[in-house]
């Protein structure tokens, strides 16, 4: 583990060091070469460890995601970005590796001052990130992000003093020993609420999402590609571990008709919320960088479906769909970024006639947004269908299960998601292009499209390759 | 040969298809029709064998495929799904045939045809909800790329309404089931095991409405039939054949197989509101038919009319109902193919027109007869006049009807009247006009090509032989009904 970020740091010094813009293939080098050292690291460090003052855990779900958070910065990383876009690959890549960093750390922790301060490495080089390109878009993208992101930190660090004036403690273990004692205060209940809303923003839950459209649409693809992925992807982990192991006791019940306040009933609103607004906004979107923020808005809504189940089968699935929106999103995103060089921006009509263009990138756009609308045989089919199984079994009291009003509304919103992602490909395949000069790629776009589209292919067919090793690091965590 | 080579064939053919390097994309009709007969031989030795030794064991392959919420890739075939799996063989050679023209990139057309044969296929091996939703949720993709690229009228709005018409759907079943694994304990999707669960009749009334209302807008049901029209109209002619012939079919399958065993109690709730619309479907239907100006909106008004039969057949709750329900899904696969085919195809190619009164100023009778005298055939099965499949199975639900609610007969029968009004109205007019004497003679039309005759042969006589000799139909029928599935639906005798 400690391998793992010693390597990171090496690349991101040697980087930082070469003062004159470097070429961006060798940026790009450098970075794979920490980030496949790092996981190379991973392997090799033990199952289960603490350190000292338990600021830093190994367990088997911080392996796992840390391994997910690796995979999905390498892709990142992989896709090139745009030559005018960025004038010093050097230190974006450097950026890039700080940001992995702190997601890294993130994950691997059960204390809270020392969450907040990870993610806030992560935040922080994230905000640089978004606004790397010098334009105008990129800057207003930026600044809408930090300021939200500023004022979600606020609310995360008050809510966790909340709590530890409540509970004594930072840790989370020791959080679960002093709640288990009687019920939630209330100030406590303020704080876990306070530190939802912050997580909130981090996972562009409605209403909390009002910065996603403007940054994916202004950031360059590299920091949009990492922000909706592996950042998305830590803040499921942050959420499932916080919930699950500190806050138990305080679910409350989202069921129909025996509704208990709780973080499982404010998920549920969460959730109801999010799916509604992120579906029904998508529709009317033209540019696609901006839909896909929509989508993402969306599938938060999804995920927090499951997680308001309060359950481990739920929890697990969740956490294999946010795997995998986070590949199908990557790639709609590479996708994105390849017409938008080409073509010079991202609006529908861009897309039109992709499929005589370049056949590849045309496939791998039908596979990857069919994975987000959620159509079979495709991953993210499967990871929907688990998620709202897992959900309405573990919320079933005397035979009925109470959460089928969310379910029902996640199924029908995710029908209607069919519509909007429908759009872009009708246009990449039914309608005719313009021009029909064929696009090249280079070696690391094309690659960068053809991993998570087979992976999707793949875990489509087979979700337990992934589900059941997620299941069980979730399981053997949490006890 | 096992059922499953249907599913095998269907889906290779798809993957050789795509594979076929681009200067020798004339080979993928030829690979796609000989996955096809691959497919509809299999499903016919199945049947055979199952005919010939009905007490053997069925067949069944049982797989663990996502331990986590216990979902099994769990194939097996009872006579109904033998029954439907060669219809659909039928069908797909009969689709290849009719789209042996085809030029615009033929690769992807046929994958993509080949596609939904397989998930059709799978639907009906499928003893896993899971399972079962994903084949019948694989066929949506490929239907709206037929229709949006390959299809006419007013393409790209048929085929996103009949693709958001067919999702919401499944987003319905998928609630429906999900509601159902998790009331039954949330340990297995396995279908036999959720239908042999007792749900508390509250959960029941609610829950059954859901998933029925699911598979009945995909079998067409009135209110919810208006994308049946519309898509089909705008699909292209082997996408109509399909969606017309066997896709509306998984609709009527679902309703039978799904929600009616999973959901007894809630059924028999509901039964006569399922009843009430399916005859407002076919009176409905059947009118709306009379008034259309174009043949394809004919054919497509009357497929709603002719599904609400087999509605009508499941929702009466007797034997005779049901086994006239699953005959009308067959007669009404391969008749809707064949007028479609017909229609789209043989005299759309030749005349690039629909409307009624163009074609009449064509004097078809004369300058095409093959296609006249298919099409006379074709109607006369559409009618249910008897010797066609047609009859066999509208006097099986009409049987149904009679022992479970008699008074419904009579608006039965006036939807039959009407039926036969509109056909003979659409055939008389398209190809037997009244014609002034002094009017110039039409020109002769190119005659009927091979692949276009062994098509229209082979659905005419597969229509006539179960119309003459239904026995191996109805014994492959029944021997789904006597399942323990239907033991709690079929309460009257």
């Amino acid at each position: 583990m400690i391998t793992a970020l010693v390597l990171l740091l090496v690349a991101v010094a040697t980087e930082a060091r070469t003062r004159q813009p470097i070429a961006m293939e060798l940026a790009i080098t450098i970075s794979c070469v920490g980030i496949v050292g790092a996981c190379a690291a991973l392997n090799f460090c033990p199952a289960h460890a603490e350190s000292a003052s338990t600021l830093l855990v190994i367990d088997p779900l911080a392996r796992v995601f840390k391994a997910v958070v690796l995979g999905l910065g390498l892709l990142a990383v992989l896709l090139p970005p745009a030559r005018r876009e960025i004038a010093q690959p050097g230190e974006f890549h450097a950026l890039v590796l700080f940001a992995l960093t702190g997601l890294l750390l993130t994950v691997g922790t059960q204390h809270l001052l020392f969450l907040f301060v990870a993610l806030e490495l992560a935040s922080l080089s994230l905000y640089l990130l978004a606004g790397f390109s010098r334009s105008a878009k990129a800057a207003e993208a930026a600044l809408k992000y930090f300021l939200f992101g500023g004022v979600s930190a606020a609310f995360f660090l008050f809510g966790l003093s909340l709590i530890y004036g409540f509970c004594h403690a930072l840790t989370l273990s020791a959080i679960a020993a002093a709640l288990s004692a009687g019920p939630l205060p209330p100030f406590a209940a303020v704080g876990l609420l306070m530190v939802i809303v912050g997580l909130g923003f981090k996972l562009a839950a409605a209403p909390f999402h009002y910065w996603a459209p403007d940054v994916y649409q202004g950031a360059p693809a590299t920091s949009v590609a990492l922000i909706a992925a592996a950042s998305k992807a830590v803040g499921a982990v942050v959420l499932v571990r916080l919930l699950l192991t500190g806050f138990g006791e305080a679910a409350g019940s989202a069921a129909w008709g025996l509704m208990q306040p709780g973080w499982s009933l404010w998920l549920g609103v969460l959730a109801a919320v999010s799916m509604v607004f992120g579906n029904v906004l998508a529709l009317a979107q033209t540019s696609v960088r901006r839909l896909l923020a929509y989508s993402a808005v969306a599938n938060t809504g999804y995920l927090l479906v499951a997680l308001s189940a309060n359950g481990h089968c739920a929890a697990g699935a969740a956490l294999f769909y946010v795997v995998v929106y986070g590949l199908a999103t990557f790639g709609a995103l590479a996708v994105t970024a390849a017409v938008e060089r080409e073509r010079g921006d991202d609006s529908l009509g861009a897309f039109a006639g992709l499929v005589h263009r370049s056949p590849l990138q045309a496939v791998a756009l039908l596979i990857f947004l069919t994975s987000l609308a959620g159509v079979p045989p495709l991953a993210g089919f499967a990871g929907k269908f688990i998620m709202f199984g897992a959900a309405m079994a573990e919320s079933t009291t005397h035979g009925t299960p109470g959460l089928t009003w969310l379910v029902g509304l996640a199924a029908v919103m995710s029908a209607i998601s069919l519509y909007y992602y429908l759009m872009v490909l009708k246009q990449a395949f039914v309608r005719e292009a313009t021009e029909v000069a064929p696009v090249g790629l280079s070696t690391s776009h094309r690659l960068a499209l053809l991993i998570p589209a087979v992976l999707l292919v793949a875990l489509g067919l087979f979700p337990a390759l992934l589900l059941s090793p997620l299941t069980q690091a979730l399981l053997a965590t949490l006890r | 040969m096992t059922p499953a080579w249907t599913l095998i064939s269907a889906f290779a053919g798809a993957l050789l298809v795509l594979l076929l390097p681009a200067r020798s994309a004339g080979m993928a009709r030829v690979i796609a029709l000989l996955a096809s007969i691959t497919g509809a031989l299999a499903a016919a030795a199945a049947c055979l064998a199952k005919l010939q030794q009905p007490d053997a064991p069925a067949w069944s392959f049982d797989r663990p495929w996502i331990p986590e919420l216990g979902i099994q890739f769990h194939l097996a075939a009872n006579g109904l799904s033998l029954s439907l799996l060669l219809l659909t063989g039928l069908v797909a050679i009969a689709g290849v045939l009719f789209s042996w023209n085809v030029t615009l990139r033929p690769r992807a057309f046929f994958a993509f045809f080949m596609t939904i044969i397989g998930g059709v296929y799978g639907v009906f091996l499928s003893r896993d909800a899971f399972l079962l939703f994903v084949f019948y949720e694989i066929v949506i993709l490929p239907k709206y790329m037929l229709i949006a690229i390959w299809g006419s009228t007013n393409r790209e709005y048929g085929a996103m309404k009949l693709t958001m018409y067919s999702i919401g759907s499944s987003a319905l079943i998928l609630i429906g089931l999900v509601v159902a694994y998790a009331a039954a304990g949330g340990t297995s999707f396995d279908l036999d095991y959720l239908a042999s669960v007792k749900y508390a009749p509250a959960l029941q009334f609610w829950a059954f409405p859901i998933l029925f209302l699911g598979f009945g807008v995909l079998a067409g049901m009135w209110p919810f039939h208006t994308w049946a029209p519309t898509g089909h109209v705008a699909a292209p002619t082997a996408a109509s054949m399909l969606l017309a012939g066997v896709v509306m079919k998984l609709g009527a399958y679902g309703a039978l197989c799904v929600a009616m065993p999973l959901f007894p109690q809630g059924f028999l709730e509901w039964r006569l509101v399922i009843a009430g619309l399916a005859v407002v479907g076919i009176i409905y239907g059947a009118l709306t038919a009379l008034t259309q100006k174009d043949l394809k909106f004919v054919i497509g008004y009357s497929s709603v009319s002719h599904m609400g039969f087999i509605l009508l057949g499941l929702a009466t709750a007797t034997h005779w109902g049901l086994r006239g329900g699953m005959l009308q899904m067959i007669s009404h696969g391969i008749v809707a193919g064949l007028l479609f085919g017909i229609a789209g195809r043989v005299v759309y190619e030749r005349t690039h027109t629909r409307d009624l009164a163009a074609l009449g100023a064509f004097d078809l009778w004369r300058t095409l007869p093959g296609a006249a005298f298919a099409f006379t055939l074709a109607t006369a099965a559409s009618m249910g006049l008897p010797g066609f499949s047609g009859f066999v199975a509208e006097i099986s639900v009409g049987i149904g009807v009679w022992k479970s609610d008699p008074w419904l007969i009579g608006p039965v029968a006036v939807g039959i009247i009407i039926t036969g009004a509109f056909s003979l109205r659409a055939m008389h007019r398209a190809f037997f006009p009244v014609r002034d004497a002094t009017a110039p003679a039409a020109a002769m039309l190119p005659p009927l090509t091979w692949p276009e005759i062994s098509a229209i042969a082979l659905l005419i006589s597969a229509s006539v032989a179960i119309g003459v000799y239904p026995m191996p139909w109805v014994t492959l029928i029944d021997d789904g009904l006597n399942s323990p599935l239907f033991h709690s639906i079929l309460a009257l005798p």
